[in-house]
């Protein structure tokens, strides 16, 4: 595992080329270009607002006001997360022609996957920075110095992402149904997430515990504090997402690097 | 090699086995590569491939190395395996030094960006720091030709643009290894000499290659020694002209073969309409081979004749009736009938004295001079005044091969002599060892 730490940091350069050239590549063509980055979380977060702030408006309990900021907070990190496991998943199909064809480091294209939708979450953060300016504005209790965490929780979070997306680029070589299997997966983890709803809402007080066993669920709750409460992550969630994210990365570069030899014929 | 350090590439007991990918092996696949490691254990001996088995050589510093062979006789693994894209199965290869793989020139192009982007992306790629590129840009695009182009999207390049472009990228890495494949016959005819003429610079500059080609003209022009790999095995490693003459008369022979049935089947269909075979049937000619004529083994029979080489047309003849006026005669022309030679017993002065029983008739010619292609020989036996006895259209065919190439069916001995103000040199590798 840290062997493919390492090697990944010994082809930096060219992660960072590729991850540009990701970037570059995306919106090329597009009249708007990398104001979609910031328009399609908007967008679902426009859609969230309406249907669970104004549409269905269940007992959420008190302190969740403005809803859309409380939204962005967890929404936005997610999408992160769940766009570079998709992307990185079938990555190593994307980028046959490298994989089989070049003298190529095969671990660059999940990595990439996930670098480069870290750029886009990075390019939406001055959206994110007005919205709570905006709720300071109103009188609500946003942000503040507790931002300053938010930079830490990224960098926890990149290890579970990556190592997730690693572990995911594997086994889909190997097994295409794996794309399958993740998109839904996805889905489910989204709605046991608490990013649409708080975990006090949950009607089983003896099944909130629970809910930690989802890593994305501490960082979820991490960005919540930071970005929309104001205060610091309390210690057990910290720990928590170092737990996760060690597994995680742990876990899936092992799974990557016995599979590598066999990426190369499968991709 | 003479200078005592390692041969850049060394070989040892390569071998490869490739997973048949059936259902249930991925399941044991990534059982035995989680639980033991390794990627073969799980799997039976049918559910896997040999590509290639013992492969042994050595590659010394500013030699050029071809490997050839047919359609899946493992040369693209073994170049693979070289470039470490793949992971040899067993045994071990080692490559000293800055390796550029010409697998697929423009692997790795994005599309959707410019032909500049990409030139950084691509030099990258292959191992250049962005100052590096920056320092040979213009010289990239100039080799590349591409002057106009260079911030039009990838996408909208030809193929042959495409890969200008990646060869001129990879060319430019200052690569201590060369390894190319098949990847030169994409362009035109000016790009591929100039990607020919680089190759032979950094041969010059002692620079080492390995060159997996189906051209057999550009590995003979360019390598030192020659591999010739046949369903993943070690045929032969010798000088190129030998690897390359036992490779084609091998073809020849399989071709021979394949054809053999068929051109039986032709020709007694031909027969039987009479536009192949005429005559009276006085005299028979019973069999036409081709031998190698010469002194080292003149019986052997072969198709496959280099320019230059001897060759001697065999011809057994039968008749029932003893005969008195007779007439031996060989036509050879090309199979758009386009006569190349033709003479008689009676042309060469030679006057009938007697033909009975089974008799051999041989014509020796010591040095055939005909031009690189394939002929076929009409063989003929008929009275002095043209009445056939037995006429055979197209009875048999060979191929002539050149060291050199030209146009033309006729290929004269000749040499090039420069006075006044002109000079030319040989080119930095002459064609042969």
């Amino acid at each position: 595992m840290l062997e493919t730490a390492r090697r990944s940091l010994r082809f930096r350069n060219l992660l960072t080329t590729l991850t540009r050239r990701e970037i570059q590549a995306r919106y090329r063509g597009s009249v708007l270009g990398f104001f979609w980055s910031l328009f399609n979380p908007l967008l679902l977060v426009l859609v969230y607002s309406v249907v669970f702030g104004l549409i269905l408006t269940p007992e959420r309990g008190s302190g969740l006001d403005p809803y859309p900021l409380f939204l962005i907070a967890g929404l936005f990190p997610w999408i992160w997360a769940s766009t570079s496991l998709l992307e990185s998943t079938v990555s190593l199909q994307a980028h046959a022609g490298l994989v089989r064809k070049a003298v190529f480091p095969v671990e660059l294209p999940p990595l990439v996957a996930v670098l480069s939708n870290l750029v886009h979450l990075l390019f939406a953060l001055p959206i994110v920075l007005l919205a709570l300016l905006v709720g300071r504005i109103l009188g609500y209790a946003v942000g503040g110095w507790a931002l300053l965490l938010f930079p830490l929780v990224v960098v926890l979070q990149l290890p579970l992402v990556a190592g997730l997306a690693l572990a995911l680029a594997a086994l889909n070589a190997l097994f295409k149904d794996v794309r399958d299997l993740v998109s839904n997966l996805l889905t489910l983890t989204f709605f046991l997430t608490p990013i649409l709803y708080p975990v006090s809402a949950l009607p089983w007080p003896e099944a909130r515990p629970w809910m930690l066993l989802n890593p994305f669920a501490p960082f979820t709750l991490a960005y919540q504090h930071i970005l929309f409460h104001g205060t610091a992550p309390p210690v057990y969630l910290w720990l928590l997402m170092a737990l996760d994210s060690t597994v995680a990365w742990a876990l899936g570069a092992w799974i990557f690097s016995r599979l590598r030899d066999t990426l190369v014929e499968m991709a | 090699m003479s200078d005592g350090k390692p041969a850049p590439i060394r070989v040892q007991g390569l071998g490869k086995r490739y997973r048949r990918m059936t259902a249930g092996a991925h399941l044991r696949t990534l059982k035995s590569a989680l639980m033991d490691g390794s990627l073969l254990g799980g799997l039976r001996e049918e559910e896997t491939i040999e590509a290639l088995k013992e492969i042994d050589f050595e590659v010394g510093r500013g030699e050029a190395f071809g490997v050839i062979g047919g359609n899946g006789s493992g040369k693209s693994t073994l170049l693979k395996i070289v470039a470490g894209i793949l992971q040899p199965t067993t045994g071990q290869v080692v490559v000293d030094g800055r390796v550029a793989a010409l697998i697929e020139l423009g692997a790795g192009f994005h599309p959707e960006i410019s032909g500049r982007e990409n030139v950084f992306i691509n030099g990258t790629l292959l191992g250049l720091t962005r100052a590096e590129i920056e320092a040979q840009y213009a010289s990239i695009v100039a080799f590349s030709g591409l002057e106009a182009f260079m911030e039009e999207p990838v996408k909208n390049y030809s193929s042959g643009m495409y890969v200008r472009l990646g060869f001129a990228v990879a060319v430019h890495t200052d690569p201590d290894v060369l390894l190319v494949d098949e990847v030169l016959s994409v362009g035109d005819e000016a790009f591929g000499h100039r990607c020919v003429r680089r190759m032979e610079e950094l041969l010059a500059a002692g620079k080492t290659m390995l060159l997996v080609s189906h051209s057999l003209d550009l590995v003979s022009r360019l390598c030192d020694r020659v591999l010739w790999l046949e369903q993943g095995e070690q045929r032969l490693l010798a000088s190129p002209r030998r690897t390359i003459d036992a490779y084609r008369q091998s073809v020849a022979d399989a071709e021979g073969r394949e054809h053999q049935q068929e051109q039986e089947q032709e020709q007694r269909e031909a027969e039987e309409a009479g536009t192949e075979r005429w005559g009276s049937g006085a005299a028979r000619i019973t069999a036409v081979r081709l031998l190698c004529g010469g002194e080292e083994e003149p019986d052997r029979e072969r198709y496959l004749v280099v320019c230059g080489d001897p060759l001697t047309f065999e011809i057994q003849v039968e008749t029932t009736i003893p005969l008195e006026d007779f007439v031996f005669g060989i036509a050879v022309a090309t199979p758009r009938e386009v006569e190349v030679w033709g003479t008689n017993t009676d042309l060469h002065g030679l006057e009938a004295v007697r033909l009975e029983g089974k008799a051999t008739v041989r014509i020796e010619c010591p040095e055939l001079r005909l031009g690189p292609g394939e002929y076929t020989v009409d063989i003929a036996v008929h009275a002095r005044d043209g009445a056939p006895y037995d006429y055979r259209r197209r009875v048999v065919r060979f191929t002539v091969t050149a060291p050199e190439r030209g146009a033309g069916v006729y290929f004269p001995r000749h040499r090039w002599h420069f006075e006044g103000g002109v000079a030319c040199r040989p080119r930095p590798r002459s064609p042969e060892e």
